[in-house]
């Protein structure tokens, strides 16, 4: 679910939430300033490119991390099977084969996937890229030394549950097979028509087994991208990329690499990011950043100024904001008070809280609002911008509560303007119109996420977030309402507690679409019926809107990760 | 100076209690923070197997004495980590490894403790300008325009929270003006120019903050010599005003800013957080809040253990030097 | 804090210890110094707006919390429509940004959390530390030791990280402002003024009519009450009014690193936290926070060396030194009254809450 694009400080893995937004991809109209960019001069080869990160990159390993597509500054060094299509927009959606020959060939029933690798292939020491390393790369994503990446593998590959890594159990997974050294083959326990979507993460990028020293590997991970890494100071403050020479643009059609050399520095407060993007002086002209968006009174300062409008790309990353109900708990169990709050919601003022109408739009449907997630527009309790507080009052009265309610509206203490106390205050305030008197709980980060994804501890109304782990409703929707993945003893994320055997049914069988457009039909259409029961209400999709330096040329922003790609950036 | 070592001793052995208590009570403290550590190293969708498999690895489950025995093992006979395909040791004292980063916390801290120096050191010599001369112009020219400007000053820097004040420095010298580049931190070693340019601005907010302490002790310090019956002596000997300020009144002062200053860095080698984490600058201050917040508890043990240190050792410096300064001290 | 800080910081105050008469004195000497009764009158009327906050917004007929959005730009991040961020008859200062709530009446409000933050952190700081300070003077041998390492355990705690912890640990549903009070409370200033009481108990307990008292056999606890604390307060209220303006400053510190009071409660430093970035686009939201945060600490720092000087007959008669102050010289005539010998009385201010300003 998370987006940490580059981020992932396993930490912020932690933080569960996909913190670090991603950026920006064109959706609609939106997307003018996206591919403009410039447009004065066609991009060229040299330079170098400056990266102003917030968060360090702490972990290079691409075993530990949870990215979307491979992530950003990532994905320059590590090739994966398949990988995300570079372009603007819905396009950008679309899954490409990378290391591969194709996006995979599935079996009838889609439980058996193989790829063939292209031919020519090199690590950067000039070494052949093979089947087998792809084997162990996967393989080593389930020591628990290794520890951070999505649960995806574990819960698909045959017999991969209780797998351990290989420094602990040599024998490997059986469910992965490299019948010749070009030839890979994954047997899963039911069908997944979305396999090669999973094929884009990082895990599936080679690590060859005489290079691997463990927990010691993302000092030096040995590149399979465009760039390699010569210089990681302070476990991924300051990380420093130059051409790979044994990579080739003839075997790698998504990768642009022009700049020769990618900066990245980081553990910069994010004003100060947004700051020098916007005076873009000295470097800082060639410079872009993978994670820091820009707020909102950024945005009013950007707003009246027109050159540095022309700098911002805008996108729009899989991401849900919403209010979750655990009906469990009373008055939670009475649909009739879920159905009343989701009227009395004043989505304008939530929005206002979360950076205004430019940086969030307000939501009706759980799933995000891009094509590739099968978006079908509905709203099951129509109540306009600014909500229906007598709607509500009156479903108020009938199930009860004449004379007003009073909730608790958990959420936690960190500044994210997401789960964040501004965000509640809105909710509050807009309730308070329809009679519901709201009591704030707020939680320190780690305890607010402890209690929320526990069902022995869930409140039962607060706030939460989801991001798309890949655009599809697949790993949107199941995580959240597939009653078959209820954790009892852990982090459980269907938080409504939905076990509804249709619902499970349905989820099943469009896994076994390998017609992805067919699938995302489907699942607008389990959306919608979801959405009925009223187990959340949706709030707002973010918009992600980033600075980026007056020489960067040739930015695209695709609706699979919302922000630049740094892959296709040009310096002047 | 018999005297002088017992001092010495009685200080090192109080400072040794001082820090394992120190140590005991950041464990127990960080065993009932909620936040499942495990969940926090694992991820967020790693299933319960995972979480209990790294919970293990990090002897999470153990009782917390255990843990602690852990922590004591490292300190004084080293430990081993496993990498997954070899062990590494860590040679005593060894404060163990990060639980979110595989790092051993002396090389996290070997790496901080440049930056937060560099950014305490230049400080400190802005702050004694601004705030011994402030306070020397307070007490010589009383009421006059320069002295109720560095007054303001001084007094503005306390007043004003340094986040404010480094951002608007920023927005205005960097931003607007482009004097200077915004600030990054370079190491002194790779080059001494740069280094100091990019600390500037970090220098001038953290000693805006501190430099109305040094004046105010400066003046009362420089008032009450004055008020000493020799120094009526001087004047009615007719010695001039400037001689009586330079050699007496400021000399009088020294041993107390001296004592002040020792202590004032002790504690913002590891208390510069905000203008840490404001400016971008990886120093102590900044990781120890990120470690807190994510409930590394090796990092946090290990970094308070040094900051503790440094405050601890600042006291006795400034101890040390008031009582050689003013034999009227008596050393208890 | 250093031990040789402590005593210069305590040190001076012997010659006050017959509190008697000390009330009238300490008022006459206070009168005398003209920027000290100002500041005690801004303090006086900073108290009156955060007590008087709901009749003050009741005249402006706004509250706090009320979301005013037809007042803001929702296209460019939620700034405020109209010039001087929102500035109208109905709202005296303004508006917020991205809400639209009324910022007079968020600063007033915000006053009193502030204001009762800090003081009530440093009320418990007095009374922790002087129990404290205290019982480790009259105490035996083993009573100090113990109580003295607890104290040098606090002064080497880093408190941004104690805070950050106990705000933590402590359950979400407890009040806040109080919490966030106790904390300040907890981790720093306590230290420093039980290690001063410490050093002042150790000096008073010597003098002749406390000794005296103490071999009359009346028991510690009356001697502590009835000789010492007297004694003791000149010193301690000195160090209290440099305290809560450090308390303030900590305040908005930990409302910073986002451990401070929780919205909709308004406070300055929660006002400022959000008000930095919006200092290009809207300036007054960053200023009146910032503007009423730096009128009470200069106050209060002015006040309280105010305080001091009155508190201590020596300071009188050194600040004739100065060059040519008439001012001063009328502050001595007003206290003609000579001590005893001159000791140190520096003003070294305490570290209390020196890393969260930092």
């Amino acid at each position: 679910m998370r987006q940490t694009s580059v981020t992932a400080r396993r930490v912020a893995a932690a933080s569960v939430s996909l913190v670090v937004a991603a950026g920006a991809a064109a959706c609609g109209p939106k997307d003018n300033d996206a591919k403009g960019s410039g447009g004065d001069s066609a991009p060229h080869k040299g330079g170098t490119l400056t990266v102003l990160n917030s968060q360090p990159q702490t972990d290079f390993d691409p075993a530990r991390l949870y990215t979307s597509g491979g992530g950003n500054v990532p994905s320059l060094v590590f090739r994966t099977l398949t990988t995300r299509n570079r372009e603007n927009g819905a396009a950008g959606a679309k899954v490409v084969p990378d290391l591969a020959t194709d996006t995979g060939r599935p079996n009838k029933d889609a439980t058996v996937w193989t790829y063939t690798l292209k031919k020519g292939l090199k690590y950067e020491d000039g070494t052949p890229i093979t089947s087998a390393d792809i084997k162990y790369g996967i393989e080593r994503s389930f020591a628990p030394e290794l520890s951070g990446g999505a649960p995806y593998l574990r819960d698909w590959l045959a017999g991969a549950a209780d797998y351990q890594g290989p420094y602990k159990d040599k024998k490997g997974l059986s469910a992965i097979e490299t019948p010749n050294a070009r030839t890979i083959v994954f047997h899963l326990d039911k069908p997944e028509g979305e396999f090669p979507f999973l094929a884009t993460q990082t895990q599936f990028a080679p690590v060859p087994k005489s290079k691997d020293n463990g927990t010691k590997y993302e000092e030096h991970p040995v590149s399979s991208g465009p760039y390699k890494v010569v210089k990681n100071e302070n476990d991924g403050e300051h990380v420093v990329l130059v051409r790979n020479p044994n990579w080739s643009a003839a075997t790698d059609g998504e990768r642009k690499a022009y700049p020769d050399e990618i900066d990245v520095r980081s553990g910069l407060d994010s004003s100060v990011i947004n700051q020098r993007l916007s005076a873009s002086q000295g470097a800082d002209a060639a410079a872009v950043t993978t994670d820091t968006n820009l707020g909102p009174a950024e945005l009013a300062k950007v707003g009246g100024d027109k050159a540095l409008a022309a700098r911002v790309g805008t996108g729009h990353f899989g991401y849900t904001d919403y209010i979750a109900f655990n009906p469990t708990v009373k008055p939670f169990d009475d649909p009739k008070v879920r159905q009343a709050i989701a009227y009395a919601i004043d989505r304008s003022s939530v929005v206002n809280a979360a950076g205004g109408s430019a940086l969030a739009e307000p939501a009706t449907t759980f799933l995000p609002s891009q094509k590739s997630f099968g978006y079908t527009p509905y709203d099951p309790f129509p109540a306009g911008t600014s909500g229906n507080p007598a709607k509500a009052r009156e479903l108020l009265a009938q199930a009860g509560h004449k004379n007003g309610l009073t909730v608790t509206l958990t959420h936690s203490n960190a500044k994210d303007f997401e789960t964040s106390p501004e965000i509640a205050t809105a909710v509050q305030d807009a309730l308070k119109k329809a009679g519901i008197t709201v009591k704030l709980q707020g939680l320190e980060d780690n305890d607010y996420r402890d209690k929320i994804h526990s069902v022995k501890t869930e409140p039962g109304f607060f706030l939460a977030h989801w991001g798309a782990d890949w655009p599809s409703g697949g790993p949107f929707l199941a995580p959240i309402f597939d009653g078959r993945q209820i954790v009892k003893d852990g982090a459980n994320f269907n938080t409504g507690l939905l076990n509804d055997t249709s619902v499970n049914d349905e989820i099943d069988a469009i896994n076994k679409l390998t017609d992805l457009d067919a699938a995302a039909r489907r699942w607008g259409a389990l959306d919608q019926k979801i959405g009925e029961k009223a187990l959340v209400v949706p709030l707002f999709h973010p918009v992600y809107k980033r600075l980026y330096g007056e020489d960067v040329r040739n930015i695209v922003i695709s609706d699979w990760t919302g922000v630049l790609d740094i892959s296709q950036v040009a310096v002047k | 100076m018999n005297g002088l070592t017992g001092f010495v001793l009685r200080r090192v052995i109080g400072a040794v209690v001082t820090l394992f208590a120190l140590s005991v009570i950041i464990y127990v403290v960080f065993y009932v923070t909620p936040g499942n550590v495990a969940q926090i190293t694992c991820g967020p969708r790693c299933s319960p197997a995972q979480v209990h498999q790294v919970a293990q690895q990090l002897h999470l489950d153990d009782p917390l004495y255990v843990r602690y025995g852990h922590f004591l093992q490292g300190l004084f006979a080293g430990q081993d980590f496993s990498t997954g395909t070899s062990v590494e040791h860590c040679a005593a004292p060894c404060l163990g490894q990060s639980y979110q980063t595989d790092q051993q916390v002396t090389d996290i801290i070997l790496a901080k403790l440049p930056v937060s120096f560099s950014l305490v050191l230049g400080a400190m010599v802005i702050w004694l300008l601004l705030g011994v001369g402030t306070g020397v112009l307070s007490a010589w020219r009383r009421g006059r325009f320069s002295e109720r400007v560095l007054t303001a000053i001084t007094l503005a820097g306390v007043a004003t929270p340094v986040f404010v004040i480094g951002l608007v420095l920023m927005i205005v010298v960097c931003g607007e003006l482009q004097l200077l580049p915004f600030p990054q931190y370079v190491n002194f070693t790779d080059d001494p120019e740069q280094w100091a340019w990019n600390l500037l601005l970090p220098w001038l907010s953290l000693a805006l903050v501190e430099s109305a302490n040094f004046a105010r002790l400066t003046r009362a310090s420089m008032l009450e010599t004055l008020a000493e019956d020799h120094i009526r002596t001087f004047r009615a000997y007719g010695v001039s005003e400037r001689a009586v300020i330079a050699r007496h009144a400021l000399r009088g002062a020294t041993a107390s800013v001296i004592a002040l200053n020792a202590v004032t860095f002790g504690s913002a080698v590891g208390g510069a957080v905000l203008t840490e984490t404001l400016f971008g600058l990886p120093g102590v201050g900044q990781e120890l809040v990120h470690a807190v917040k994510v409930v590394d508890l090796p990092v946090v043990v290990g970094m308070v253990l040094v900051i503790g240190f440094f405050v601890v050792l600042a006291n006795a410096v400034a101890d040390v030097l008031y009582a050689v300064a003013d034999r009227r001290v008596v050393l208890a | 804090m250093s031990e040789a800080l402590v005593t210069v910081e305590a040190a001076g105050t012997e010659s006050s210890v017959p509190a008697a008469s000390g009330a009238r004195q300490f008022w006459r000497r206070l009168r005398a110094q003209r920027a000290a009764l100002v500041a005690a009158a801004v303090v006086a009327l900073l108290v009156l707006i955060a007590l008087g906050a709901p009749l003050l917004t009741a005249l402006e007929g706004q509250d706090p919390t009320t979301y005013h959005p037809s007042l803001i730009d929702s296209a460019r991040g939620g700034v405020p429509v109209g010039s001087l961020g929102g500035m109208s008859a109905d709202h005296w200062l303004g508006v917020e940004p991205q809400t639209g709530r009324d910022l007079f009446a968020r600063l007033v409000y915000g006053a009193r959390v502030s204001l009762g933050v800090a003081l009530a952190a440093t009320v418990a700081q007095v009374i922790l530390g002087t129990v404290m300070g205290v019982a480790a003077g009259l105490g035996n041998r083993w009573v100090d030791l113990v109580l003295s390492r607890i104290t040098d355990i606090f002064v080497a705690m880093p408190l941004m990280i104690m805070a950050l912890a106990l705000l933590a640990v402590v359950p979400g549903d407890f009040p806040r402002p109080v919490l966030v009070a106790l904390v300040i409370a907890l981790v720093s200033g306590w230290s420093t003024t039980a290690k001063m009481v410490r050093a002042q108990t150790l000096t008073l307990k010597n003098l002749d009519y406390v000794a005296a008292s103490r071999l009359s056999g009346w028991s510690t606890w009356r001697t502590a009450v009835r000789e010492l604390l007297p004694g003791l307060a000149a010193p301690v209220i000195t160090y209290a009014a440099l305290l809560v303006p450090t308390n303030i400053s900590a305040e908005a510190a930990l409302s910073f690193l986002g451990v401070g009071v929780k919205p909709p409660t308004p406070s300055w430093g929660q006002m400022l936290t959000s008000a930095d970035v919006w200092y290009q686009a809207a300036p007054q939201y960053l200023l009146l926070p910032a503007g009423a945060l730096f009128v009470t600490v200069f106050a209060l720092t002015v006040l309280g060396d105010g305080v001091r000087v009155a508190l201590d007959p020596r300071a009188a008669s050194r600040l004739r030194v100065g060059t040519g102050s008439k001012r001063e010289a009328r502050a001595e005539q007003a206290a003609p009254q000579a001590g005893t010998r001159a000791r140190r009385q520096g003003g070294a201010k305490t570290e209390a809450g020196k890393e969260d300003r930092a």
